[in-house]
């Protein structure tokens, strides 16, 4: 009868809980709330780039029959964005328009048709201004700027040159240095953007089911945009549709819907379209990156020196975030004693950039990581021996003081080498094939919150009631991810009991404890230690249960999951007389568990806005990419990709497979396929023919490797999973390319024809007689 | 996506009653895969009022084994075409474009018929209306200036069906029916060089029907398409290869492109290549005159230089795998 042995959750593939319901499609996604009385709401955007908003009149869509709200910057309390020291955006711009397709009015009315005929009426008059679209024109002496307080349009100038880099360029054997481009990408995430907003206007409250990554982030925007008590709104999550950063900042269209429901005194249902959710953006900015490396002849790494320029958008979003990753994280992955960099965040007419997966740190890698491939190349050294000539030994702090406390980058090596059979086949691979290897690393969450208040990093409540259930209630976004499983599964696995046990409840601030969101990777290493601490907390408080209706000591009950018991002689307590033991005289048991950084995570000093890489444990990963070039289409096939991706302890390795498959399969669109392209700041790209995002027949066989290096602080000694796996493929593939046919690309996305134009300026070189036998330019 | 608006939608049993129904409306359209024509009305490039559906009318449907022709019905789907027993050597071209179109889903609902009569493509042109009002509209729906060659007054605008090259190597012709009655044309005749009004179908005209004639001569047929990615676009390119050979030497030669003008066209020039042995040089030579005549434009996000250097490079290849 009673089940003898704890039952274990970690470690174990567990399909994600909430599975059937996206299964059978009862899944309810914001865009599928149905109210009898609900509005349609729609935005009016800017035609022109830039340009001074003289009037809007909205006179005569208010006037029309069937139009119940209109609203404009008027209504907005003040302006919002994600960074507290940056906030410049308005849901509707307010005197001014700095990008073609931002939102300046909106209508809620009672069908669409009227809701559009609304949006055709309302007449706006602009001034337009000098517009610029890439961030060499906005740097332009000359140039207008786009916001007063930031001169010559620069967001954030970052710099640092920690230890000797001209001592280390001088004592390096080969020192090489080469520009790179990466296009901007956008997430074209499955979902497009949608909010449904429901006003109690005779209670002046607002609940509102966003399609965001950051429910707490919208629900403190929304009071500060709406101008309303905190206490007044109610944000509930529902099922998302993919993020991958682009949701981890209120966007418009979540204050938007807020603004429409409170003016129509009712219920208001905002989608947006796929090109609207485009151009809403908070992608991946274009970057220019200049990368220059000093090597030993046996592949030691004696400086960098490297400078990054973003063209960022219209307003601050992440962007010095994001910029400062792109400096800070050259560290954490390799021994690098000495590193100079200048970083420019710039703005633009165009849509502002965001935190994409793999945050700041891809387009930085990929230029590092296609360099030095090259420079192995050079000195006659296999590209694997390079990267372990540079490997860390942890514990360690690394010289910008982020914190390495485990680290499993050498045993991805050796497993990416062997899995791929590279040592057989690397230079056997025929003509037009080759393999390409490259590494990467990523935060498990950034130590230290961006709204610092002293709370917690991260709280759990647990609930016990008199049917034995277990609610555990958290903040945390589950955007598909898998955090509602993971969190589940350390609750099951630290109080011993069945998973099915458990019933999650996410994400409804009238419920559940405030959770910073799902980004940059922190929610299994946060809120899963959280989710243990209220597990131990609970177990004391049944283990004390037991012990009374047992009448033993604390320490002397064994606690099997669901049974506890005295001694193996004892037939024991089941789970279900446990609890009643222990609500008696107590009531329904809640209980409570959080988890806070150490300060040692916290990051560095030695510059300005060091702290932006500061994280409890870092995630490794290596890769081998093989592919096959069609010299005639200079269409590249990829043939497999071996991934080894250390996450620490793998509490659910299915998942974890998944989230590694589906990072390396994002890095891939980006290595290949994907971009954005503007026409005068109008984006071409803005559905999902002209934005290529591969198609399964691109896809190729991903076997992943899990690596697990514990980290000490880590849940159950997990870290990161869902991240750094993307970023190793972008080098990896144009080293393979390079292998294959004796080309290296510096410019992604690496379409046919960008290669064709390479292939065809190496078979001019040869004509003419230049060798490019592997030498860098 | 924007919405879509709210339209009749007439249900037809026979061709003259289609042809009837869609006389009656002022601004209707026929409808049959609707994976175009959806699309474009949700963007408003198309504002019917009234969709005469077709998908009912059986003769739309049949596939006829003539004695001299294979007559194919213009509501036969993509997927029936590409999986056709019928449309096998030497028509294997056909089924190849067909299986080529978009991805599985579209070929389940795209039709033949909406195939050849694909409206043009540009990059300018499909967008959102808020897109084209914001950039001044274009030549080719309510604007004065083509963005593709500002100063220009000829659109340019690419004929992107794939199915079409393929049929044009059978001399094919199609049958169409209006308010006048039915007549057959060289499906070559369906085409002018604008890609504002590439169509010579007059108002009210439906396609009936495709007639391919059977061709004596042993000869063999392919069709490859560059694309970005190997689903759902358009061609960037796309090139259907009919080739003879006698005594190992070139007996018979047509090359269909696609994707790079505003009509679908046979290259011309290729006479010179009968007689010849297909070794290197002659395909070298094959490929330099099919990149002449893919004068791609700047109508997709991937540039025309690779468009045409693509095109020979498909048109050799092609001709190198097809014996």
């Amino acid at each position: 009868m009673n089940k003898m042995i704890p039952s274990r959750s970690i470690g174990v593939p567990k399909p994600l809980i909430d599975g059937p319901e996206k299964m059978t499609g009862k899944a309810m996604f914001a865009a599928d709330f149905q109210a009898v009385d609900a509005l349609v709401g729609r935005i009016l955007r800017s035609p022109v780039a830039h340009a001074s908003i003289v009037a809007i009149d909205t006179s005569k869509a208010e006037a029309l029959p069937g139009v119940r709200a209109v609203v404009t910057e008027a209504d907005c309390s003040n302006n919002h964005g994600v960074l507290p020291i940056a906030m410049n955006e308005w849901a509707l711009a307010r005197h001014r328009v700095r990008y073609r397709g931002e939102p300046v009015a909106a209508v809620a009315a009672v069908d669409v048709a009227t809701a559009q005929r609304a949006l055709d009426l309302i007449e706006v008059t602009y001034e337009e201004l000098p517009a610029y679209f890439t961030a060499a024109e906005a740097r332009a002496e000359g140039a207008m700027v786009l916001h007063d307080d930031k001169p010559g349009n620069i967001e954030r100038e970052v710099e640092f040159d920690l230890g000797d880099v001209d001592a280390g360029m001088a004592a390096a054997d080969l020192v090489r240095e080469m520009d790179f481009h990466c296009a901007e990408v956008c997430q074209a995430q499955m979902e497009p953007h949608a909010a449904f907003a429901e006003y109690d206007a005779a209670r002046e409250r607002l609940t509102i089911r966003p399609s965001t990554q950051v429910p707490f982030y919208v629900h403190k925007m929304l009071a500060r945009v709406m101008g309303m008590p905190e206490s007044h709104i109610r944000v509930i999550k529902p099922h998302i549709g993919g993020g991958f950063g682009c949701r981890t900042e209120t966007l418009q269209s979540d204050l938007i819907a807020g603004l429409l429901a409170r003016k129509a005194r009712g219920t208001v249902k905002l989608v947006l379209s796929r090109e609207e959710t485009f151009i809403t953006h908070r992608g991946r900015p274009e970057t220019h990156i200049k990368m220059k490396v000093g090597m030993k002849k046996d592949g030691t790494i004696t400086a960098v020196d490297f400078s990054a320029q973003q063209r960022g958008g219209a307003y601050s979003g992440y962007g010095i975030v994001t910029i400062l990753y792109a400096g800070s994280l050259i560290y954490g992955i390799y021994d690098i004693v000495s590193a100079r960099f200048k970083g420019y965040r710039v703005l633009t007419n165009t849509p502002p950039c965001g935190a994409f997966r793999g945050h700041g740190t891809v387009k930085t890698r990929f230029a590092f990581e296609n360099l030095i491939d090259g420079m192995a190349t050079e000195l006659g050294l296999d590209p694997f021996a390079v990267r372990r000539a540079n490997l860390l030994v942890a514990p360690t702090m690394t010289e910008n003081d982020l914190l390495v406390n485990s680290y499993g980058l050498d045993q991805c090596l050796d497993w990416a080498e062997k899995a791929s059979g590279w040592k057989q086949r690397k230079g056997k691979m025929g003509p037009n094939k080759g393999l390409g290897m490259a590494c990467s690393h990523y935060i498990s969450g950034a130590s230290k919150p961006k709204h610092w208040t002293g709370e917690p990093h991260a709280t759990i409540h647990l609930r016990v009631d008199w049917d034995a259930s277990i609610t555990l209630l958290t903040g945390a976004a589950e955007i598909g991810q898998g955090s509602s499983t993971v969190m589940a599964q350390c609750v099951a696995e630290t109080l011993g009991v069945d998973m099915g046990r458990i019933r999650v409840v996410a994400a409804d601030s009238a419920l559940t404890p405030k959770d910073n969101g799902s980004y940059s990777s922190r929610v299994t290493f946060m809120v899963g230690n959280a989710s243990i601490d209220a597990a131990q907390n609970l177990k004391a408080l049944l283990i004390a249960a037991a012990a009374r209706k047992l009448e033993i000591a604390p320490e002397d009950v064994e606690c099997l999951g669901e049974v506890y018991r005295g001694g193996q002689q004892d037939q024991g307590l089941t789970f279900e007389e446990v609890v009643m033991e222990a609500l008696t005289g107590e009531g329904t048991l809640a209980v409570k568990g959080t988890y806070d950084t150490i300060p040692e995570s916290w990051g560095g000093r030695k510059y300005r806005g060091a702290a932006i890489g500061g994280t409890m444990a870092f995630s490794y990963a290596a890769q081998v990419v093989e592919v096959t070039v069609d010299p005639d289409t200079a269409e590249i096939t990829v043939n497999k990709v071996w991934v080894a991706h250390d996450c620490g302890k793998a509490l659910n390795p299915l998942a974890v497979e998944g989230q590694v498959q589906g990072s390396v399969w994002m890095g891939m669109g980006q290595a290949m396929s994907e971009e954005t392209r503007f026409h005068e700041g109008l984006p071409l790209h803005a559905n999902m023919l002209d934005y290529r995002v591969p198609t399964i027949i691109e896809s190729p066989p991903i076997e992943v490797g899990i690596i697990e290096a514990n980290d000490p602080h880590g849940p159950f000694g997990a870290k990161e999973a869902g991240e750094g796996s993307l970023t190793g493929f972008l080098p990896a593939l144009t080293n393979a390319v390079a292998d294959a046919v004796g080309v290296r690309a510096t410019e992604l996305p690496l379409t046919p024809d960008r290669l064709l134009e390479l292939l065809e300026k190496k078979a001019r070189d040869e004509r003419a007689g230049v060798s490019v036998s592997g030498k860098l330019a | 996506m924007e919405h879509l608006p709210e339209m009749h939608l007439q249900h037809p049993a026979t061709v003259e009653e289609a042809v009837k129904l869609h006389a009656a409306a002022p601004a209707s359209r026929y409808l049959a895969g609707g994976s175009d024509l959806l699309v474009n009305i949700r963007r408003g490039i198309e504002r019917p009022d009234s969709l005469v559906y077709l998908n009912g009318i059986a003769e739309l449907h049949t596939i006829t084994d003539g004695l001299e022709q294979i007559s194919i019905g213009g509501a036969v789907t993509l997927r029936e075409l590409a999986e056709s027993q019928l449309l096998r050597k030497p028509f294997s071209a056909v089924a190849q474009a067909a299986g080529k179109v978009a991805g599985p889903s579209h070929r389940e609902y795209g039709t033949l018929g909406g195939n050849l009569c694909l409206d043009t493509r540009c990059v300018f042109y499909n967008q959102s209306e808020w897109w084209r009002a914001a950039n001044n509209y274009c030549l080719k729906y309510r604007g004065d200036i083509c963005h593709v060659a500002p100063g220009g007054k000829k659109c340019f605008a690419a004929f992107s069906g794939d199915v079409a090259p393929a049929l044009l190597l059978f001399d094919a012709e199609v049958e169409l029916a209006g308010p006048d009655g039915r007549r057959r044309i060289a499906l070559a005749a369906l085409y002018r060089n604008d890609g504002m009004d590439h169509l010579t179908m007059t108002r009210g005209e439906l396609l009936v029907a495709v007639h391919v004639p059977k061709i004596p001569a042993p000869v063999r047929t392919g069709y490859a398409k560059s694309r970005v990615r190997g689903s759902i676009d358009f061609p960037l390119a796309g090139v259907a290869v009919r080739l003879g050979l006698q005594d190992e030497k070139i007996a018979d030669l047509r090359i269909g492109l696609t994707g790079v003008s505003p009509l679908p066209f046979l290259v011309r020039g290729l006479d010179k290549f009968v007689g010849r042995k297909p070794d290197d040089a002659c395909l070298e030579e094959l490929r330099e005159v099919v990149r002449g005549q893919a004068k791609a434009m700047k109508t997709t996000l991937t540039p025309p230089h690779y468009r045409r250097r693509v095109a020979g490079a498909l048109a050799q290849k092609l001709a190198e795998s097809i014996f």
